[in-house]
């Protein structure tokens, strides 16, 4: 269990912080009143400042009370009521924090904070006064200096598209640690941009920077919810002119992919579909529009390994940020509870420090949200191995943030604590990337093995976070009905050439790419046989390709046929493969060889002896034992060979599979392993493989 | 609008309505005359830009009208669908203009999510006619609209303009939140109902799943 050990950790943390480094302690000297406040302090950071104090005595909440100053500290303004801390917000509540945001950044206030006792108000601490942090970066520098429009206007306007593409591109020109890839183009042929961040400078290809195990945000799909992109753009900047020796660690250790706009449309038009109307979260799996197989193809080729999802919510009970991991019940365990480890591991026990409220989605009357869609980017990224969050912000002040009538006041603390939350993002990715990276290993075996049921739809139940708070109001369980749920998994699905290359019409304008297009952009492997194209579920994202082809899918692309395991059970002498042959806890005492043309998927199977395929149409081996060598040449559409021990030489030579790039995985070869004149070159996911011979350089990847 | 009143009070053509709007203003001004600032009023007033906040009222008044909304931080709504529709632009050069601004609180309470995507992306006719219902011509100050006691609206509508107290009613539906914004030729009353004949749809469970 990762988790009461992080929060423990975190929260010894947080008392040390407390005691030790509190720079501005309250006048101390006056005698305190009975259940008066005592030793409030206030630190600031980007976009906002923590107040900290002593809790009092059977205290109901507290009020926080701001009042702007001028440099004298002279009042200037009328004392506001901005705070009100209840007990449920954080999960130690023996040292309250308020993240106080709104106000605009750089000015100068005097807070005060008073305990109530039911609704009667105790006195006043002591009041404290400070300068917040102006916005980030010395107006001297060159970079630093740069400005998104949303922070020049002071929240009044939100930075457009156009602004949007000049502030990046400046970025770029200023930054050698910044590259702007443009991903693809909305409906309207808006640009699509993605920051890739990386010090000294990022890695200069899409499979070079999947290497440094990414991670990705996905700032705004929603155009109406344009907080989280805003926080994108400023951290951005820090990114990429940042002297902190905190930030040019965190991005010698990985990449940052930053996607501010995937619905430019939706946003210069502030909808939340694009301008077909489409809900491109609700379209991540079946990428009918070209923004969201922009964002998917992105995916396949940068491999990010963790990701968030910038939203906002209209709940005004929820807490300040809630956050829900990816729970379709076929993300695999380990994707789901390295998820839930960022969240209520890290997030929990950072909020407390920091002052924020993240809680789970949902939240405090959340009603009927956080299903199991794979259609919405935090499941789809769950399906496909990626540690992944969403992120709310919730759209109002609440109960909590009674000062946000003011438009500017609300828009900034999103902002902020959007920014702080990716932040957090990154440096979670830094202390735990040895974790994510393992959970994601472990991951990919798991759906490459093809065990277990598959569901439809339903969720992983999201257990309430022990008490205290802030879980007291979990998402629903969201049970997969019976209906909904193949106890019998197949081991391929098999589409016929109409499936699979005709003509839909379910994009913009009536036009729809082919089934092909949208497989290949989700990198699946196909492999084509006389008799149709099959599409085995022995691969990495094994949980995901039901959803689109079974006839169960609720939001499917097609109803490909099931396809079961063609050799079970014991097998003696040897085998020939002609056409499609699955094995599936199998054993094969004998030779194998696979004729041109034809394919041999396997899971769970025992192979003793040696297997020889040339001109195989594809070769898919996974949670398999060969007892032999094993020569895989001159394949033509798929080769993957995903937690496979190999006992003997493994030769991977001449396979010319188009853009499918061959996997060997997770494999342990105890053999001299040859990979010669390959196109693509094989990659290995990230998962490491164990050789125990000699390798040839094309295999040096592996 | 009611047309004799607006008649007898505004009997000026159009070309001349930036001399109108700069004759009202020394008339508005009379008991502050050290200062052009326009003085909005309302409730809504304090929590947008004031002051050299940027996008502040004196600020907007030099603006053109299309450019004044965007700065307006409760229009979001309504300034992104007159971009979108074209009403505004498809006035004839120099038309002055009277502009009723929902706010955004007033279209989350109207419409809901998918409804008001639909409208945006689907329904073009409907979202003009809809926008119009919002829009009169002539640069009309408030009190000017409550004295006439109506104005028509472009959608071809007559709506009631009352004064309530400190605010002014509109269509016995809307009130004006923050009124009297100037921009070029233009006066911009923000509104905390929408108007036109459109139903209801919001369903007031706040906001859609993610």
């Amino acid at each position: 269990m990762r988790r009461p050990r992080t929060t423990l950790v975190a929260a010894a943390t947080l008392i040390a912080l407390t005691l030790t480094t509190a720079p501005t302690p309250a006048n101390a000297q006056s005698a305190a009143q009975p259940n008066q406040v005592a030793d409030l302090t206030v630190r600031q950071a980007d976009g906002y400042a923590t107040l900290a104090w002593t809790p009092v005595d059977g205290a109901t909440d507290y009020q926080i009370e701001r009042t702007a100053v001028d440099t004298n500290g002279t009042p200037t303004g009328a004392p506001t009521i901005v705070g009100v801390w209840r007990p449920n917000r954080q999960i130690n509540q023996q040292a309250p924090t308020f993240a106080d945001a709104g106000f605009n950044p750089g000015d100068s206030f005097q807070w005060r904070v008073r305990a109530r006792t039911g609704t009667t108000e105790q006195p006043y601490s002591e009041p404290i006064t400070a300068t917040t942090t102006a916005p980030w970066g010395n107006p001297d520098t060159p970079g630093q200096q740069l400005r998104t429009q949303w922070e020049t206007t002071h929240a009044a306007q939100y930075t457009s598209d156009t602004d949007e593409y000049a502030y990046t591109a400046a970025i770029d020109a200023l930054s050698d640690r910044v590259r702007v890839v443009e991903l693809g183009r909305t409906v309207q042929n808006r640009p699509i941009n993605m920051l890739v961040i990386g010090h000294p400078t990022p890695a200069t290809t899409p499979e070079a920077v999947a290497a440094t195990a990414p991670v990705a945000i996905n700032c705004n799909v929603h155009g109406n919810e344009p907080g989280d992109r805003e926080a994108c753009l400023i951290m951005a900047r820090q990114l990429a002119f940042s002297t902190d020796p905190r930030i040019t660690d965190l991005l010698s250790h990985t990449t940052v992919l930053i996607v501010p706009t995937i619905n430019g449309d939706g946003r210069a038009n502030n909808t939340r579909g694009n301008s077909t109307g489409q809900d491109l979260n609700r379209d991540y799996s079946l990428i009918r529009q070209p923004e969201t197989a922009a964002y998917i193809r992105m995916v396949r080729d940068y491999r990010p390994v963790a990701g968030y999802d910038g939203h906002e919510f209209g709940n005004s009970r929820a807490g300040d940020l809630p956050m829900l991991p990816p729970r379709h019940q076929n993300v695999p365990q380990p994707i789901f509870d390295q998820s839930q480890d960022m969240i209520e591991g890290h997030m929990y026990a950072k909020g407390a420090e920091a002052g924020w409220w993240p809680c789970p989605y949902g939240c405090e009357g959340g009603g009927n949200v956080g299903l199991s869609e794979e259609t919405i980017l935090r499941n789809t990224l769950g399906l496909k191995n990626v540690t992944n969050s969403l992120l709310e912000l919730r759209s109002s002040g609440g109960q909590t943030r009674p000062d946000e009538g003011n438009t500017a006041n609300n828009r900034r603390r999103k902002t902020y604590s959007a920014l702080w939350t990716f932040h957090q993002f990154l440096d979670y990715h830094r202390a735990d990337r040895a974790s994510i990276l393992t959970s994601r290993a472990e991951a990919i075996t798991i759906q490459a093995a093809n065990t277990g049921r598959l569901v439809f739809r339903g969720s992983r139940p999201i257990p309430a976070h022990p008490a205290p708070h802030p879980g007291d109001s979990p998402p629903p369980l969201d049970a997969p009905p019976a209906n909904l749920i193949l106890d019998n998994a197949p081991c391929a699905y098999k589409l016929t050439d109409a499936q699979y290359n005709g003509v839909r019409t379910d994009g913009p304008g009536g036009v729809g790419t082919t089934v092909a297009q949208r497989i290949a952009a989700h990198g699946w492997k196909v492999t084509k046989t006389t008799d149709g194209y099959y599409v085995p579920l022995n691969q990495p994202e094994r949980g995901l390709i039901p959803l689109l082809l079974d006839p169960l899918g609720v939001e499917k692309l097609t109803d490909g046929e099931r396809v079961y395991p063609t050799l079970t059970g014991r097998r003696n002498g040897p085998l020939v493969v002609t056409g499609f042959t699955c094995a599936a806890n199998a054993t094969v005492n004998g030779p194998v060889t696979v004729r041109a043309s034809a394919a041999l998927v396997t899971t769970g199977t025992t192979i003793s002896g040696p297997i020889t395929a040339n001109g195989a149409a594809g070769v898919l081996l996974a949670d398999s034992t060969v007892n032999g060598p094993v020569q895989i040449t001159n394949t033509t559409d798929a080769v993957s060979i995903i937690d496979v021990t190999v006992a003997g030489p493994l030769n991977l030579t001449g396979n010319t599979t188009g853009t499918d790039i061959p996997l060997l995985a997770g494999s342990t070869i105890r053999g001299p392993l040859t990979c010669t004149g390959n196109n693509p070159t094989p990659t290995n996911l990230g998962v490491a493989n164990t050789v125990h011979g000699p390798r040839t350089t094309g295999c040096a990847a592996l | 609008m009611s047309h004799p009143a607006t008649a007898a009070r505004h009997p000026r053509p159009r070309r001349l309505a930036l001399l109108a709007a700069t004759l009202l203003l020394a008339a508005c001004t009379d008991a502050a005359p050290h200062t052009t600032a326009p003085q909005v009023t309302g409730p809504l007033c304090a929590a947008l830009p004031t002051g050299t906040d940027p996008g502040n009222p004196t600020f907007l008044a030099g603006q053109p009208v299309d450019e004044a909304l965007r700065w307006i931080p409760t229009l979001t709504t309504f300034e992104a669908a007159l971009r979108a529709s074209g009403v505004l632009a498809d006035l004839p050069a120099g038309t002055a203009v009277t502009v009723l601004a929902p706010t955004d609180d007033a279209f989350a309470a109207t419409f809901s999510e998918d409804n008001w995507d639909d409208l945006m992306t689907h329904h073009t006719d409907q979202l003009r006619t809809l926008l119009k219902a919002h829009l009169s011509t002539g640069a009309h100050p408030i009190d000017d609209l409550a004295t006439a006691g109506s104005t028509t609206t472009l959608d071809g509508a007559t709506i009631t303009v009352t004064r309530t107290g400190t605010t002014t009613r509109l269509a016995d539906r809307a009130d004006t939140v923050c009124a009297d914004y100037r921009a070029t030729n233009a006066r911009i009353h923000i509104i905390n109902a929408v108007l036109g004949p459109l139903p209801v749809t919001a369903d007031g469970t706040d906001h859609r799943a993610h």
